[in-house]
């Protein structure tokens, strides 16, 4: 039975006994036989036992345990002690009294703490820790005595472990204690380890970084307004520091000291700091420090501006800003020196920083500048005085909001009232009134007109509306000059006045432009487009767009009556008008959307069957190119209505709503070229369809073997227009992707089979197309055969007939090439892995029948047949795969594919050039995103680059064809070689000891073969001669440069 | 730092080349290009531009040289005027030998204040970049404008005189000044 045991039984009865055992108890500890612990924990058993009675006898016991406490107090030195101790204040029963003695046993026994070891010191501070967190009130009370205690025992503390927890322990002592009589000395005891200059070592397990560090010690420094005779002084003193970082740790550190310290506070050093830190945003060395300081600046006006209501001069804030307007006022004078600009942003920070703050610095900036613009002797300064108001009305905007903010109303005025009609005068002046070729001065007046009408509670509606006639002005009658800056700076400011006042753009911006819009095209004026243009960019809200459909769809339905309706351009360019804006809104979230959906998808589609059926006046809707953006425009209504209406279109898909005597496609006999032509919109409405509309689509309610097939022999016969033909190839493809069931997909092989498989060597181009958009449609949702569809493929390359194999070695790009019908968009299949599935299928086969083709040529044995276009044909189909695939797919099968690549580069003929292009394209991308490494991984970078520098040359004549495209972009890879040599991102420990460029034996031939391409005689071809012989002169070198 | 407040002209205002819009075809520009045409695979673009030749005119010397900075400031030679188009001129090396593809390219440099001691080293800056981009028929000629700098005379002589040049050029921490100016270079 242990004495706790005893104990317990005893002490209801004999008192005497009890205290008998507890003192045993105590001398057991004293003599370590038992530890502190163990004796605690016996206990816990008891202390938290449910029994009331039983808990107090428990408590007793400790009690008496207290006079061990104490006593073991004087032993604390002993590690065991202190563990002892850290479990006791954590009982529910350890007192107050308790915790001062533990504190001062803490304080009054470890002068020596900073020589012994780390764990050591970090369980004491960890027994700090848990007091400061649990006893706070107690150590409180002691005052001085545990203020310096803490102080004394951290001193010399240089581990950042424990550092991190001593800059804890000591913020709590700053923000709590009453430190006026010890501000310096529990400063300083934080202040010596500024900077922070600790670099954790690597591989660190404990994971405290430099920037841990230098939080916490901010905090410190932040921590009470007692600080700020000392910190801020000794911070500014770092200011003069020749190493950026500490004084960006310095800025820190007083940005969030001006944070935290009182206003009253904040104003007393207000002067002080800004004359310090203007050097730093004046002659700006580093740019973050110049922001850091701006933001500094900006905070302690922001501190200044708080409560205050009524903006008067005698306001510390108006104080503060005095000196600093003055110097900028100073600094504005000449608004086109280096110094103008940092005083802009000086202006910037603090206009923002709040209401009264821009209040005052409006009211002694802006008059000033009106007078400086007024005698300005030159356009080139007026234009940059403009650019000092635009700063300050973007901080109007953010102190007071746009038109459509909501909320955060501001009681003050706006100071800019009082100069609205200055303004509003020097800014129309400027825009309307200087030449008309001043862009950029002319830019800048609408910019800063701009900020200002759509500040909240500014310009009356007429003003802005004055503002808008201007640019209507400029859209409609003023001549384009050079790259038409200006008006596309007009389009782009309505476009975002329409976000706000969209009533003025209707009323006032929409009949101009809309009066200037021809009947009809007659050839001899096409002014049209850019109003058109103009139009679409403006008209996305809402309402803005129900008004442009409205008088846009009236225009196109008039055009629909004519007898001699004139170009067909002009219908196009007004549906395209439509669908440009239908594309930039969420037509879905549209109350009207089903409006526009009866009238075009309905109406349009109607009118497109009578048209087709030759019942209409004119042959608007029989053009191709009318057809394909109507289709688009059909698309994009279908999609965005109720599931009911689309059933409604699966069903007419055909028939094309039509009541009629139009003849639907699919299965007609002897129909027109006119009829047709409507499978184009047909294959739009298709493509709209949810999967669930399947069952519904005519002919294919049970069986699509009929409709597929009717498909696939119209697209194989060579007889249909481009249009219609690329419609019936996706209609094709979008059924069998789409709609087709994973059960009835051998009807589909089928299909290609026969295709693919007949007896003769040639095929026509209209057939191969089929074929791969067969193919597509089945790979991209990874049919089953999808190998044998590939290796099919692949083998029609190798046909004798050259016409053939050139036709498929194109097709390759068609299948994963993007397409806007058979688009994940339109709910096609696309499975995630099919362009990785016929990478890794075709490449190795390619590469594997090019190198039996190199044999067979080199080797003279077999007789020479007319096989030598079978390499380029499988060079051609590799790049139209390449051209459609991302790097990181290809970079695992860099080593097969870099000599095919070469390869491909090889070929000098003019049929070769698409081929190159893909090729130098994809090279390019490889040397960005993997740097030089991956190629000498492979061995290449020589013959690399030999044949990058031949396709630089320009030789006319030579039968050699390197178009300026070529050689530009091989001229980039050449430049791309220079400059990514270090490899991308090496791991932090792996470091690669310096070695020798592998380019480096190259440098001498690159640097003298592109001094002659720096006289080709195209501009463009030369200027990427020179960026990629300064990249190699500048970065190819014997060692590879030390970072800093 | 000499100047520490000069004027900078804005980037907006610096004379570029007027690139003739791309060739209207049937839907110029804007919302129309958006929108592709239905083509055909098969065809491939046209190519009939290539035989036009571009020479080298002023205008793209002055884009060769009007980013490099200035040592002082981080500024471009162009934002401080120092190198301005109606400067640079080019001519013909031997005006009586007419098919001779000499050309001598002359750049007049303007520093922002008279007494400006880095003169010679901007004026080799350009002098560098230069012969680094231009194929060897041209020749070329650095010089101080005159009227601009109060040495310009002396610092003539030496961006003048080709053993000086390469002489200066063999000085590692001048050449690190000049690389570093012509980092900015695009």
């Amino acid at each position: 039975m242990s004495a706790l045991q005893t104990f317990m039984l005893v002490v209801e009865h004999d008192k005497e006994e009890a205290k008998r055992i507890a003192d045993s108890v105590a001398q057991d500890v004293e003599s370590k036989k038992a530890t502190l612990i163990e004796i605690v924990q016996q206990l816990g058993e008891y202390i938290n036992d449910e029994d009331p009675i039983l808990r107090g006898k428990a408590v007793s016991f400790l009690t008496a345990i207290q006079v061990l406490t104490t006593f073991f107090g004087d032993r604390i030195e002993d590690g065991g002690a202190v563990a002892g101790l850290e479990y006791l204040q954590g009982l529910d029963r350890f007192t107050k009294e308790l915790a001062v003695e533990t504190a001062e046993a803490l304080f009054g026994n470890f002068q020596d703490l900073q020589s012994r070891s780390q764990s050591q010191r970090f369980q004491v501070y960890q027994l700090l820790n848990e007091l400061m967190s649990k006893h706070r009130s107690a150590l409180r009370d002691m005052g001085d005595d545990s203020l310096l205690g803490t102080v004394d025992l951290m001193t010399g503390e240089k581990d950042p472990r424990n550092l991190m927890i001593v800059f804890s322990i000591l913020k709590v002592v700053m923000m709590e204690w009453d430190v006026t009589n010890h501000a310096e000395l529990l400063f300083d005891s934080v202040y010596n380890y500024f900077p922070i200059t600790f670099r954790p070592p690597p591989n660190d397990p404990y994971g405290i970084t430099a920037q841990d560090l230098k939080g916490r010690l901010q905090e410190c420094i932040s921590a009470s307004r007692h600080f700020a005779p000392h910190a801020i002084p000794s911070l500014l003193d770092k200011m003069d520091s020749t190493s950026p970082n500490v004084k960006k740790d310095a800025l820190n550190c007083l940005i969030a000291c001006i944070n935290s310290y009182d206003p009253d506070t904040v104003s007393r050093y207000s002067i002080t700091l800004w004359e310090v830190l203007k050097f730093e945003i004046l002659n700006a060395q580093e740019e973050i420090l110049s922001e850091s300081s701006l933001e500094a600046l900006s905070a302690i006006a922001k501190r200044l501006s708080e409560g205050v209501i009524e903006t008067s001069q005698d306001l510390p804030l108006a104080q503060y800003l005095h000196p600093i307007t003055k110097e900028c006022n100073e600094q504005l004078q000449e608004p086109q020196h280096k110094q103008a600009k940092p005083a802009q942003q000086i202006l910037s920070s603090l206009s923002s920083a709040s209401a009264v703050a821009f209040t005052l610095i409006v009211q002694t900036v802006v008059a000033p500048i009106f007078t400086i613009y007024q005698e300005a002797d030159g356009i080139a300064k007026q234009r940059a005085l403009l650019d000092t108001l635009a700063v300050l009305f973007q901080s109007a905007l953010h102190v007071f909001g746009q038109w459509t903010t909501r909320g955060g109303e501001i009681p003050q005025e706006n100071p800019l009232l009082e100069f609205k009609d200055q303004f509003s005068e020097t800014l129309g002046q400027a825009l309307m009134g200087s030449a008309k070729g001043e862009i950029s001065f002319r830019v800048t007046a609408m910019k800063g007109f701009l900020r200002l009408s759509t500040l909240r509670n500014f310009f009356q509606d007429n003003e802005i509306g004055l503002f808008v006639q201007y640019l209507d002005e400029i859209l409609l009658k003023e001549e384009s000059v050079g790259r038409d800056d200006l008006k596309k700076e007009a389009i782009s400011t309505l476009a975002e006045i329409s976000k706000h006042k969209p009533r003025l753009i209707m009323d006032i911006t929409f009949p101009a432009f809309v009066a200037t819009l021809p009947d009809q095209d007659d050839g001899t004026n096409t002014a049209y487009l850019s109003t058109l243009d103009t139009l679409a960019q403006i008209s996305v809200e809402r309402d803005i767009f129900e008004t442009l459909f409205r008088r846009l769809f009236s225009k196109l339905s008039v055009l629909l009556q004519k007898e001699q309706p004139g170009s067909a351009a002009y219908p196009r360019a007004i549906l395209m008008t439509l669908l440009y804006v239908m594309q930039q809104r969420d037509m879905k979230a549209d109350p009207n959307v089903e409006l526009y959906f009866d009238k075009v998808v309905l109406g349009l589609c109607r009118s497109v069957a009578e048209s087709a059926s030759g019942q209409s006046k004119n042959q608007i809707l029989n053009d191709p190119t009318i057809l394909d953006t109507l289709g688009r425009l059909c698309n994009l209504l279908t999609r965005a209505v109720s599931v009911q209406k689309q059933a409604h279109v699966a069903q007419n898909v055909y028939t094309l709503f039509s009541t009629g005597d139009f003849v639907p496609v699919p299965f007609s006999q002897g129909t027109t070229v006119d009829q047709e032509r409507t499978i184009i919109i047909s294959t739009y409405l298709l493509a709209a369809l949810s999967k669930d509309c399947g069952n519904l689509i005519p002919y294919a309610t049970s069986n699509m073997s009929g409709l597929l097939g009717d498909l696939v022999q119209r697209s194989v016969s060579d007889s249909a227009e481009p249009a219609t033909h690329l419609a019936l190839l996706r209609h094709l493809a979008l059924l069998v992707n789409k709609f087709l069931s994973k059960e009835d997909l051998n009807i589909s092989e089928k299909l290609f089979d026969s295709l693919i498989s007949s007896e003769e060597q040639s095929f026509t181009p209209a057939k191969i197309r089929t074929i791969f958009w067969l193919a597509k449609a089945l790979v991209l949702r990874i049919a089953p055969t999808t190998t044998h569809i590939l290796t099919s493929l692949l083998g029609l390359l190798s046909s004798s007939d050259p016409k053939t194999s050139s036709s498929t070695a194109r097709g390759f790009a068609i299948l994963l090439g993007d397409d806007d019908v058979l688009s994940a968009k339109n709910g096609a299949t696309i499975r995630l892995l099919s362009k990785q599935r016929v990478f890794t299928t075709v490449i190795p086969l390619i590469s594997s029948r090019i190198r039996e083709v190199n044999i067979a040529g080199n080797g003279q044995s077999t007789p020479v047949e007319s096989s030598d276009h079978i390499k380029p044909a499988h060079l051609t189909a590799l790049s139209g795969i390449l051209s459609t695939i991302s790097t990181t797919l290809v970079l695992p099968e860099l080593p097969t594919l870099l000599p095919l690549l070469l390869q491909s580069l090889d070929l000098q003929t003019s049929d070769s050039v698409a081929v190159r292009a893909a090729t130098l394209d994809t090279l390019g991308v490889i040397i960005r995103d993997n740097g030089v490494a991956v190629i000498d991984k492979c061995g290449h970078v020589h013959s690399l680059v030999q044949r990058l520098l031949k396709t630089t040359e320009s030789r006319p004549g030579t039968g050699v064809v390197n178009p300026p495209r070529l050689r530009v972009d091989s001229l980039k890879c050449i430049y791309l070689l220079a400059t990514k040599q270090a490899p991308v991102e090496s791991a932090p420990n792996a470091r690669i000891p310096p070695s020798i460029s592998p380019l480096l034996p190259e440098k001498a031939q690159v640097l003298r073969s592109l001094r002659a391409v720096l006289d080709d005689p195209k501009r463009d071809v030369r200027k990427a001669a020179v960026d990629a012989r300064s990249a190699w002169l500048r970065g190819v070198d014997d060692a590879p440069e030390e970072d800093d | 730092m000499e100047n520490s407040n000069p004027t900078i002209l804005n980037a907006a205002d610096l004379p570029t080349r007027n690139r003739p819009t791309v060739k209207s075809g049937d839907y110029p520009s804007g919302i129309f290009a958006a929108v592709p045409n239905p083509a055909d695979f098969l065809s491939s673009d046209s190519e009939d531009d290539d035989l036009l030749e571009e020479p080298i005119d002023e205008q793209e010397i002055y884009d060769l040289i009007r980013s490099i900075s200035d040592p002082e400031h981080p500024l471009s030679l162009g934002e401080l005027a120092v190198v301005s188009l109606p400067d640079i001129f080019i001519k013909p090396t031997l005006p009586n030998v007419p098919d001779s593809p000499l050309q001598t390219v002359t750049v007049l440099i303007t520093p922002t204040i008279t007494h400006c001691s880095l003169a010679t080293v901007i004026g080799l800056g350009v002098r560098v970049r230069l012969e680094q981009s231009l194929p060897p028929r041209f020749r070329i000629d650095v010089r101080i404008k005159e009227g601009t700098h109060s040495t310009g005379d002396e610092v003539n002589k030496q961006l003048g005189d080709k053993e000086r040049v390469a002489a200066a050029l063999e000085n590692g921490a001048l050449m690190q000044v000049i690389a570093k100016m012509m980092e900015t270079c695009q």
